[in-house]
């Protein structure tokens, strides 16, 4: 199993900073080109924001089916090397000749872990699981999710040189924990970067006038694909954060805060679609459900209009044109109720919902993280740098397939930085 | 398939729209945040929204006989919260300035006082016409060769140690009270043309009022008194007060003056008046109010304007003049008061020019609003077009 190898110096290598489709994908095009390929990546296992998702739009195909198809191309391929909770510190030098900083934080598991889950049992404290959005807990000696590649236990730094973290290594039988790991910082050559590190979804609180973080039933698009995944904190059931009741009447809110010059004034591009999508997953659990899309306009670029007009013909999901600008809770039955003008009839509506999914939308990563070295942005910090490359959606926004699409023409580009 | 509808657009109308204040109009993309954040309109046919496009084609018909453009009272939060920077209440600011000029009788006026390279003839007629009293009354005489006492050579008059009594020496009151006369009557009629054109337009667009019209005036003047729709907004909060200072420092002023009138014609007394008179008392605690409310309008305009925008010529020339007239009637008095002749007599002269714009223009300037938003807004009322609370 390839895990962290000692890098091999020298130049004629790529560096993949991501370890997301976008990552993985430029990476194994690379590589089965006959290129030597580093991914680093900052999470504990690869597969970024789509190992998040429930489905995938438009087959309503499950995104581990893809991951896992991919992850066996990285394990049979001896030019791929990759590095997990690694960030990258510091590039210097330039097309051809670039020397990487890398820093690696400690998972205090070692290889020898089987992932028989002993240390979790033993472990005394819960963290809030960012894996799905703090809506449940895990403890601190976790496995992020059940498909994680690496299939390695990770522990929380927070209860290293408490008993607990003692705890859990006496539990281990198989002497995996190893408390005295240590940070680890190192250089690699390269003769190519590829950054590819994502976007996170765009913090909602931030939209004072809707409420989130207030209304216990509004929820986010990607907390509703954990909501409805079966390895997400309900087992898949679409319930109400508030009271665990089953959802019946579901709305979503397109464009919060993507189109929006007060937070991203660009389309996110996959919002339209993730809710179309996200209303099969109510409709087919519950066939007495109904789900309301409120928008400005839909956006279902090429194909995906066969599947708006799927989702259109279906009767119990309705349409309504506007957007909603006020959300509110009714302290009583903790129903969420949004304010919205409907403009084809002209009537400004206070709809009720008994939970409410905001279609917020991809922030780049790297307005958060700038790139450590010489790299450039657009107006919205997404990058757009010559030299040091960029793919996927901290390039722009996309979704799955263009993602697959533009990392493997990086590739490419990253192929002629190293022949240049 | 159904019957296409005609659209003409004016795109004269746009344009004007555009240029008086609501450059953003084009950014608007109907996505309808401003109907939803506005806290004044009705939930049936909410506004900005509807108006945002009927600007942009240019459909000035559906926007001039329309009320809401007045029951909005640019507390921005639609700005604010507008995701194109469309600014809407920016927008609605610039339909109401172009549906004033519209309105307007005689209709150059209008289009003169919403242009700044008009302003100069603007101000020119009251500088010409104060200025030609001079001659009529004597100033440009010297004191010997004339046979009363009053009022003097113009440089005599003002380098004077005199005590200072504005109206006896510099500026006998039947002349300035004939030019205020006809530039208030001139007003008037210009009000009551636009306001009988526009009551035609209002009910061609929504109806014969339904209930009682005098009802609604009283409805909507106990609105006025406590700025009820004012206070909804959130944005900028802080215009209601400021404009309650405005406002009520102009009906104080409005009741000094016609108390003013009742002294000297009524009782024959002549001014100037003891500080401890009534009136006196209720004028200065007034001009106060008035400068006050004024600053705290610039204020609140300069704080806002991020959130709210910057504000057109239209309203800065309204409030420049507001403001010229409460410093210049403050500083005439203090001046007064003070003896300083050479200054006190300059700054009175432009203290009248000041309140001949704001009296002579105020059917084309923003002052109208007073009159067209009253107009407005009983017309709403009478027809039930108003927000539940």
């Amino acid at each position: 199993m390839a895990d962290e190898k000692t890098p091999t110096p020298g130049s004629g290598t790529i560096l993949v900073v991501g370890g997301g489709i976008s990552g993985i994908t430029t990476a194994l095009e690379a590589a089965e080109v006959g290129y030597e390929v580093f991914i680093v990546e900052k999470n504990p296992y690869l597969g970024g924001r789509v190992a998040q998702l429930n489905k995938y739009f438009p087959k309503l195909c499950p995104p581990t089916c893809g991951l896992e198809i991919n992850f066996q191309r990285i394990k049979n391929n001896n030019l791929v090397k990759w590095f997990t909770m690694t960030e990258v510190e510091k590039i210097s030098g330039g097309p051809g000749n670039y020397d990487v900083t890398l820093k690696q934080s400690p998972r205090y598991v070692n290889n020898n872990c089987t992932c028989c889950g002993k240390c979790a049992e033993a472990c005394d404290v819960e963290i809030p699981n960012t894996f799905n959005f703090g809506m449940d807990k895990r403890k601190a000696a976790y496995l992020p999710h059940e498909m994680s590649f690496p299939q390695r236990y990770v522990l929380d730094p927070s209860i290293i040189g408490t008993k607990s973290a003692q705890k859990c290594k006496d539990a281990c039988p198989y002497n995996a924990i190893d408390l005295d790991d240590k940070a680890k910082t190192f250089n690699i050559k390269a003769a190519s970067v590829v950054w590819a590190t994502g976007w996170n979804p765009y913090d909602a609180s931030k939209m004072t006038n809707l409420s989130f973080g207030k209304v216990q039933n509004l929820i986010t698009n990607m907390m509703m694909e954990r909501l409805a995944a079966t390895n997400g904190p309900t087992n898949g059931k679409i319930v109400r954060p508030s009271d665990g009741k089953t959802v019946n009447n579901i709305a979503f809110v397109q464009c919060a805060g993507s189109r929006d010059e007060n937070h991203l004034p660009f389309c996110s591009y996959i919002c339209c679609l993730a809710s179309l999508k996200q209303t099969t997953y109510i409709r087919e659990a519950n066939p007495e459900s109904k789900a309301t899309i409120y928008y400005i306009d839909l956006r279902t670029p090429g194909r995906y209009e066969k599947f708006y007009k799927k989702v259109k013909a279906d009767g119990n999901v309705s349409f309504i044109k506007g957007k909603v600008a006020k959300i509110e809770e009714d302290p009583a039955t903790k129903d969420v109720i949004v304010t919205v003008e409907d403009t084809l009839s002209g009537k400004k509506i206070h709809a009720r919902h008994e939970m409410v999914v905001l279609a917020t939308g991809m922030e780049p990563s790297t307005a958060s993280v700038k790139v450590p070295g010489n790299a450039q942005y657009d107006d919205n910090n997404f990058v757009i740098s010559a030299d040091i490359l960029s793919t996927g959606c901290v390039k722009k926004p996309s979704d799955v397939m263009s993602s697959g699409q533009t990392a493997t023409g990086t590739a490419l580009k990253a192929i002629q930085m190293v022949r240049r | 398939m159904a019957e296409g509808k005609l659209i003409k657009p004016d795109l004269d109308f746009v344009k004007r729209v555009m240029s008086s204040g609501g450059e953003s109009l084009k950014k608007c993309y109907q996505c309808a945040t401003c109907s939803v954040v506005c806290n004044v309109t009705p939930d049936d046919k909410p506004f900005p929204r509807k108006e945002m496009i009927h600007a942009q084609w240019g459909l000035k018909e559906k926007l001039f006989g329309n009320p809401d453009i007045w029951i909005c009272h640019q507390c921005s939060d639609c700005t604010a919260y507008c995701p194109r920077g469309a600014k809407p209440g920016e927008v609605l600011g610039a339909i109401r300035k172009v549906s004033i000029e519209h309105y307007s009788f005689p209709s150059f006026m209008g289009r003169m006082v919403g242009d700044p390279k008009f302003l100069i003839f603007l101000l020119a007629v009251p500088i010409l016409l104060f200025a030609a009293v001079a001659p009529y009354v004597g100033h440009l005489i010297p004191a010997q060769y004339l046979e009363g006492h009053t009022p003097g050579y113009l440089h005599e008059v003002i380098t004077s140690t005199e005590p200072i009594v504005y109206a006896e020496k510099f500026m006998p009151v039947p002349f300035i009270d004939t030019i205020f006369i006809c530039a208030a009557l001139f007003a008037c009629l210009g009000f009551f043309i636009g306001v009988v054109k526009y009551w035609k337009d209002l009910t061609a667009f929504g109806g014969k009022p339904k209930g009682s019209i005098l009802n609604a005036a009283g409805a909507t003047i106990t609105d006025f008194l406590a700025h009820k729709n004012f206070k909804k907004c959130e944005v900028t909060v802080d215009r209601a007060k400021s404009h309650l200072f405005v406002f009520y420092g102009f009906v104080g002023l409005a009741i000094t003056t016609t108390w003013a009138i009742f002294y000297l014609y009524g009782l024959h007394r002549e001014s100037p008046y003891p500080l401890y008179d009534p009136m006196k008392i209720l004028g200065n605690a007034s001009a106060v109010a008035l400068l006050l409310g004024i600053l705290w309008v610039i204020s609140n305009r300069s704080k806002n304007a991020e959130k709210a925008g910057k504000g057109s010529y239209y309203d800065w020339l309204f409030i420049s003049v507001v403001l010229t007239i409460v410093v210049t009637g403050i500083l005439s008095e203090v001046l007064r008061l003070l003896g300083i002749s050479l200054l006190a007599y300059p700054v009175y002269f432009i203290h009248l020019v000041a309140i001949f714009f704001l009296f002579a223009y105020a059917p084309f300037s923003k002052m109208a609003h007073m009159v067209y938003r009253t107009t407005a807004l009983v017309y709403a009322k009478s027809i039930g077009r108003e927000k539940e609370n």
